[in-house]
């Protein structure tokens, strides 16, 4: 399993860590607010990429799983005094089951097909929270004093940095393992993968439920920092193109990419508040990306292999 | 000579000075800068502010600086605009020109930061019902539009005095948008409208707020074989009530639209807009100002010359409750004194005039006075008067009416009005 691995990753990821520790001690708390929802849009930019950009099965619903975790969670700990540290668990749980009982069938369909059944499960989950048990729900207000489970700027980007840093690493070394391989088979040639003997229906069911759980516990956690939730903060197409611009322009199918690619999009748009407040920093924002992703659609992580190979020449 | 090092640290220390002397206080507005609404809000913020400052400025002579954060009516973009107004710009004091679900979602950064905020649009009951349960927590919030409870209270008399004792409709058919606002306004209709109006409710459409084509809904409503439609639109309004005039529907419309509570209504529909009436917060469009009101619109008017050409409600709200939130900053120290503060702002009570009448009044309801006609206390939230002779503050609503020649007036409650009730030209009468 860790034959691919050696003391110059161990090297990346403590620094990595090393960063994310020192940072509360290098920026503002302004800053660090606005890095705690890079990190959350990063967690579920992993999540989208270790589905679609890995296998190339376009998920366009991905708020729907965002959204069972973070509805689980808050209904469990709001409604019925579930202390957070069951209600989460539990959320990822249920996020993991609920999503598997939706997502079977859709295994068997591919390409623009899947990406509109995940887009209708999104829908289905914006109606379904509005109508079905309002009052356990909020119906379309949702619900406002969810228990947050840190106060203040730092402490809230720990907990966040924590918790995208173990997610990083836990799929990145599940991409270094045979299974990661053979997962990423799937993009490239299915029906080759399924001459070799591989079940590939069930490594497809495998890698849906790992970027559920991860999807449900961002989802959770998430709600948990904001202490509310409503239909139309998670269920949104907006929230969707976020979470694929990030992973596309950080570098699909590379787990950290995203992670960057969320910090890029979420700076960019909250440093041009002061200078363009209004809804114009949108087309500054679209703009650079979209600049961005002609001149290297591998995103920023290959630029940042481009300038480490030239900086090691 | 002086050597430039001198001349250096002199400036400096000039500088300094000034700057202690003229220490801003940051006020910062969230809300939508792309409505008519938020920017309502904002620039009726604008005006006060330029008027404290030309004052002599506040807190010791302070000048006051104005900070935005745009929500573009998206709850988490909402929180984010708090986080920024709280965390990098450090702001003194916040306005909010929000809608329901973004205020529900910045909420709780308001009860962590504890930074005094006021709301001038939101009207949601459960936000004081909040007040209500948590005191502490929500002793930095105020909200100075009348609470959605009480508008619909006052809207149900509309219904009784006129929709049924003067036009004798009997039955109703609610055609709702599928929002938040939408379902809120279709629950207090169906659970109080009916029964303390006596008007029955027939059947209950609910539509997406990206529906173009009305047609097939206005034959549903028709077939429901109600007397009336009940209209609930916040979302692109002007499409829903131009096709019904366009289509010359044959029922009477009412209800909620808000895009006729702005002057631009006339010309977003095209002229095709006439025979709506939609419940209006106060001060609204066709309702008659008194001096200072008017005053207030003249210098808005001479300031802006782009949409929306006359203030919404909440302009009014944001200008006058502006000047109240520096009054109890005066009063208490500042703002820092959370608890002084809210004491303070608690206190404030503009009452404004017209004909020697009680016409506008701005202050708020304390923890213990319970309300005669809902027999229940809102804390924290502005004053009203859900009876008349409205001689404690004004009505929580009006309902206005925009005739087919393009004027508009208010035609409920009795008391406030300038113009009455009629039916479409096409609409036959029961």
């Amino acid at each position: 399993m860790t034959s691919n691995l050696n003391l110059r990753h161990a090297i990346y990821w403590a620094l990595f860590a090393g960063l994310l520790f020192a940072m509360p001690y290098l920026v503002s708390k302004g800053d660090l607010r606005t890095m705690i929802f890079a990190l959350y849009v990063g967690i579920f930019a992993m999540s989208w990429d270790f589905l679609s950009g890995r296998t190339g099965y376009i998920s366009f619903g991905h708020p729907f799983l965002i959204g069972i975790g973070a509805y689980a969670t808050a209904i469990l700990s709001y409604r019925f005094d579930v202390p957070v540290m069951f209600s989460i668990p539990l959320a990822v749980i249920i996020t993991m089951v609920a999503s598997t009982m939706f997502i079977l069938p859709a295994l068997r369909i591919k390409g623009s097909y899947f990406a509109l059944v995940t887009l209708a499960f999104m829908e289905l989950m914006y109606q379904l929270v509005q109508v079905i048990r309002p009052d356990l729900t909020g119906g379309t207000r949702g619900i406002s004093g969810v228990e947050t489970i840190t106060r203040g700027a730092v402490n809230g980007f720990y907990l966040a940095a924590f918790l995208a840093f173990c997610v990083a690493l836990f799929l990145w070394l599940l991409t270094r393992t045979r299974l990661g391989a053979a997962q990423s088979a799937i993009g490239m040639d299915e029906e080759a993968l399924k001459g070799s003997g591989i079940n590939a229906t069930k490594l497809k069911l495998f890698t849906f439920v790992v970027s559920a759980a991860v999807a449900g516990l961002g989802g959770a956690f998430y709600v948990h920092y904001l202490g509310s939730i409503a239909p139309r903060a998670i269920f949104d197409i907006n929230f969707v193109f976020t979470i694929i611009v990030a992973a596309l322009l950080g570098g699909a199918g590379t787990i950290t990419g995203p992670l960057f690619g969320a910090f890029f999009l979420t700076f960019l748009l909250e440093y041009l508040r002061p200078w363009l407040p209004g809804a114009e920093r949108y087309l500054i924002y679209g703009g650079v990306a979209l600049v961005l992703y002609m001149y290297q659609p591998k995103g920023m992580y290959a630029i940042a292999a481009k300038l480490r190979a030239g900086v090691m020449k | 000579m002086i050597s430039p090092l001198k001349t250096l640290t002199g400036a400096a220390a000039i500088a300094l000075a000034a700057s202690a002397v003229t220490a801003d206080i940051k006020v910062g507005f969230i809300g939508s800068m792309s409505s008519d609404t938020g920017l309502s809000t904002l620039r009726g913020a604008e005006i006060a502010i330029e008027e404290l400052n030309a004052a002599g400025g506040v807190l010791g002579g302070q000048k006051i600086e104005l900070v935005t954060a745009d929500t573009r009516e998206d709850v988490t973009e909402g929180v984010k605009a708090y986080e920024y107004l709280a965390e990098s710009e450090e702001v003194d004091f916040i306005i909010s020109g929000s809608i329901d679900d973004v205020s529900l979602g910045w909420l709780p950064r308001m009860i962590e930061y504890q930074i005094p905020t006021l709301d001038t649009w939101t009207s949601y009951i459960g936000i004081i019902d909040m007040v209500v349960e948590n005191p502490d927590d929500m002793k930095p919030y105020f909200m100075n539009i009348a609470s959605d409870e009480a508008l619909a209270t006052l809207y149900i008399n509309f219904g009784a005095d006129v929709l049924k004792a003067q036009m004798g409709f009997e039955s109703v058919v609610i055609l709702a948008e599928d929002t938040a606002f939408g379902q809120a306004i279709t629950g207090l209709v169906t659970e109080a409208l009916a029964p303390v109006a006596g008007i029955e409710v027939k059947d209950t459409i609910i539509y997406d707020i990206n529906t173009v084509d009305f047609a097939p809904l206005f034959s549903k409503a028709q077939e429901s074989g109600a007397d009336f439609i009940y209209q609930v639109s916040s979302v692109n309004s002007q499409v829903i009530s131009s096709q019904y005039v366009k289509l010359q529907v044959p029922m009477a419309m009412t209800g909620v639209n808000v895009s006729a509570l702005g002057l631009e209504y006339w010309e977003d529909t095209g002229g095709a807009g006439g025979g709506i009436s939609t419940l209006s917060p106060i001060p609204s469009v066709g309702f008659e100002l008194d001096p200072a009101s008017q005053a207030f619109v003249d210098t808005y008017q001479a300031k802006y010359t782009s949409r929306p050409v006359m203030p919404h409600f909440n302009g009014f709200n944001a200008y006058q409750g502006l000047k109240q939130a520096f009054a109890a900053a005066e009063e208490a120290g500042g703002f820092k004194d959370v608890n002084g503060w809210n004491a303070a702002m608690s206190k404030q009570d503009l009452k404004l005039m017209k004909d020697d009448k009680l016409w506008l009044r701005y202050g708020f309801w304390d923890r213990d006075t319970v309300e005669p006609v809902t027999n229940r206390t809102y804390p924290q939230n502005a004053l009203f008067d859900l009876e008349a002779p409205y001689d404690f503050a004004q009505p929580s609503m009006v309902v206005i009416q925009w005739k087919e020649d393009g004027n508009v007036g208010v035609v409920y409650p009795p008391e406030y009005a300038t113009t009455d009730f009629t039916l479409p030209s096409w609409v036959p009468a029961k």
